[in-house]
């Protein structure tokens, strides 16, 4: 692109923006534009050189490009060839068709991590949400002192705080059957018999382990998402229900939860992006085990393509979630705009 | 029969708030406190409304001592100055909330709210959400929340401040005309004394935490009972002039401090209270409307020059200056005056007023 058209460019660009600014001030009469206006007009040329956007827009796109997009159509590429650690190094990797695909979604493996997967949505990210909320309404509305609901605050956020491998580690170590804090506590409190243990990392708890740990680390965020939202809803709304004589139970119901509808959302929304790339605790408290029997899609990608270099399956599997994730994301996105048209927040 | 009486409420943040106020709004009573921004009367009626806790001092409504009673078992509906709509909730549904929660059936639900919608002319919003429907319809749904909820007492604040001018002047007609507001006491907030003047069956002006004085629109205005409540009525301002009344023959002078030169003759209406309390000195106030602007008569006695005029249309208002002291006057509409033009002034000496001016008090009433 030459000089001369990339500012011809700049310009047709700001004319555009100044005939549409033209047409809100000045209506959609047939009166013309004042004269001065046409010189700045045909004038053009803006405060920085025409070259700045190019730039400032070109270095980001590059990095992306790079990073991101390069990686992504190498990702598709694979998903469609039958790659593994031998075609990889040797470059001569076939065409599968759909084969990846249909080995992936045949597989039990991948059927058993998916209804992990629900699992987890179910128990762990709805519950954090759930909880959230709960626990942020109580402390806005029955914790009076100020201080002491910020550092209940503070207190409740800490675990967010850490390294959610560390988390993980912690809890692996809170949850062994045999020395293990909680087991300990349980039999303390008289809740079991000393002789008693309770496996959390068999086959029937682990993922229950794996949901615990990640609940105690991550309900803070959709308390911390709701909190805040309640803390903006104006206070005249509160006063008038209290003269309209609403009870606790109709200011819950009809006010503050319709009002906090669409923060909910993003705070669900939030927790279920996470829940797509939940690798981290499931990696160093069970490694996916015993029998596979907490194994989520993403930790399987991530052992098929980095562990065993299975690069087309991987692929396949990091698709299929992709799409997965993606489905889920437009119909809570869609819901969420629905909400926000009904409340008036957007046009 | 008083339905609303206040009673040494007594109300304070970091400062006092409202010290020892008491009043009574009688059943049919359109009460309108006026008063500066700031001044405390948003609190006044969050205290009666039970919004605020009070320091001190009783509320009654309808005879019941509610101070200790929760907001809406006190039979009062107040609206807010920022409407406080449920956002969410469609005009019908916000004008539902206080009979949804003592669960009035649906069917009379219904009919209440199609009744007093039709009233206030918001019959075909009722679907709309408050942000779809202006501000005038907004504070018109506000105050059908409150008209459903039949209570004893209104409680209106700054109702139509908010507005412009055209809907302002629509809304206070239609405070004139609703019998539901006539027939209960209301209790109605503002700081543009006009609205006051207009819709008041009785006003009160509060300052310095209590109301300064109570009375009919005409009284407070032509009888203010002090400065504070003389400069806080009135557009524009009244003129204050430190001044010493002095006796000379059988007549009575106010002698300005800040232009000795000027004598204004004191009314002999006025004379014989002002010499029973000794003459001195005193603060006169000059209201705009008394001062009457004439041609250039250079052997007048009142000889001022043309500021700044502000032509109005219904009125013009010149500031001017009268010796070196700034006064403010009203003129008819179809008078021009020029910037710096030398006039004459004829002040009302029967309206004017004498304020002590230690304490402010008005000297003659």
């Amino acid at each position: 692109m030459s000089t001369t058209s990339q500012a011809a460019f700049v310009d047709r660009h700001e004319a555009d923006v100044s005939e549409r600014d033209a047409a809100r001030v000045w209506g959609t009469s047939a009166r013309p534009l004042p004269d001065w206006f046409q010189q700045k007009r045909s004038r053009g040329g803006g405060l920085v050189g025409a070259w700045v956007p190019i730039v400032l827009v070109g270095l980001p796109l590059a990095v992306i490009l790079a990073i991101v997009i390069y990686p992504t159509v190498w990702m598709f590429y694979h998903a469609f060839h039958d790659t593994n650690m031998m075609s990889l190094f040797s470059g001569n990797w076939q065409p599968v068709g759909f084969a990846n695909f249909g080995y992936v979604l045949t597989s039990d493996r991948f059927q058993d991590s998916v209804s992990n997967l629900a699992f987890y949505l179910t128990f762990g990210a709805t519950l954090q949400v759930l909880l959230g909320t709960a626990l942020a309404l109580i402390i806005y509305e029955l914790v009076r002192p100020r201080w002491l609901q910020t550092l209940v605050l503070i207190l409740l956020v800490l675990p967010m705080m850490m390294p959610p491998s560390i988390a993980g580690t912690l809890w692996k170590f809170l949850l062994q059957a045999n020395n293990g804090a909680i087991n300990h506590l349980l039999i303390n409190l008289g809740l079991m018999g000393a002789d008693q243990r309770i496996e959390w990392f068999s086959v029937d708890l682990s993922l229950v382990s794996l949901v615990i740990a990640d609940t105690w680390q991550w309900t803070a965020l959709p308390l911390l998402i709701v909190y805040s939202g309640r803390v903006s809803l104006p206070p005249a709304i509160y006063e008038a229900a209290r003269v309209d004589g609403a009870s606790t139970w109709q200011v819950l119901t009809r006010l503050t939860l319709p009002m906090l509808r669409e923060i909910i959302a993003i705070a669900f929304i939030l927790r279920f992006m996470d829940a797509y790339k939940f690798v981290d605790k499931v990696y160093v408290m069970t490694s996916g085990g015993p029998a596979q029997s907490s194994e989520l899609p993403v930790y399987i990608a991530f052992q098929k393509g980095i562990r065993e270099f299975q690069i087309g399956e991987a692929a396949a599997y990091a698709i299929i979630i992709f799409v997965f994730a993606a489905v889920l994301i437009t119909l809570f996105l869609q819901y969420l705009k629905r909400v926000m048209r009904h409340q008036g927040v957007t046009s | 029969m008083p339905r609303l009486e206040l009673d040494a409420v007594c109300k304070g943040y970091a400062h006092p708030v409202l010290d020892r106020l008491s009043l009574t709004v009688d059943e049919g009573e359109f009460f309108v406190i006026v008063g500066p921004s700031g001044i405390g009367k948003t609190t006044l009626l969050r205290c009666v409304a039970g919004l605020e806790r009070l320091d001190g001092g009783r509320v009654l409504i309808g005879g019941r001592d509610v101070t200790r009673v929760p907001p809406y078992r006190r039979g009062a509906a107040m609206t807010f100055e920022s409407y406080a709509l449920y956002p969410h909730l469609t005009v019908f549904e916000n004008i539902a909330s206080p009979l949804r929660a003592r669960g009035m059936p649906a069917a009379e639900l219904r009919a209440t709210i199609e009744a007093k919608t039709t009233l206030l002319r918001i019959e075909h919003l009722l679907e709309r959400k408050p942000h779809e429907i202006s501000g005038g319809q907004k504070q018109r749904t506000a105050l059908a929340r409150t008209l459903v909820a039949r209570p004893l007492v209104f409680l209106l604040d700054e109702p139509i401040s908010h507005l412009d001018a055209k809907i302002r002047h629509e809304l206070r007609r239609q405070f004139h005309t609703l019998d539901e507001l006539r027939r209960v006491a209301t209790l109605y907030v503002t700081h543009d004394y006009a609205e006051a003047l207009s819709l008041g069956d009785r006003i009160g002006v509060l300052g310095h935490g209590r109301l300064e004085q109570i009375g009919r629109p005409r009284d407070i205005f032509e009888r203010p009972c002090n400065l504070f409540v003389a400069q806080h009525l009135g557009q524009p301002t009244i003129n204050t002039y430190a001044c010493a009344l002095e006796r000379q023959d059988d007549r009575v002078l106010a002698r300005l401090s800040g232009a000795p030169e000027i004598r204004l003759p004191v009314a002999d209406a006025h004379r014989v209270r002002l010499e029973a309390s000794g003459l001195g000195q005193a603060t006169l106030g000059v209201r705009p409307q008394s001062v009457r602007v004439d041609g250039a008569d250079p052997r007048h006695p009142l000889r001022a020059t043309v500021d700044v005029y502000e032509a109005l249309g219904a009125q013009g208002i010149l500031l001017g200056r009268l010796g070196s002291l700034p006064i403010t006057a009203i003129t008819p509409p179809e008078a021009r005056f020029e910037h710096g033009t030398p006039v004459t002034l004829d002040i009302a000496s029967d309206e004017l007023l004498y304020f002590a001016p230690d304490d402010g008090r008005n000297l003659v009433l």
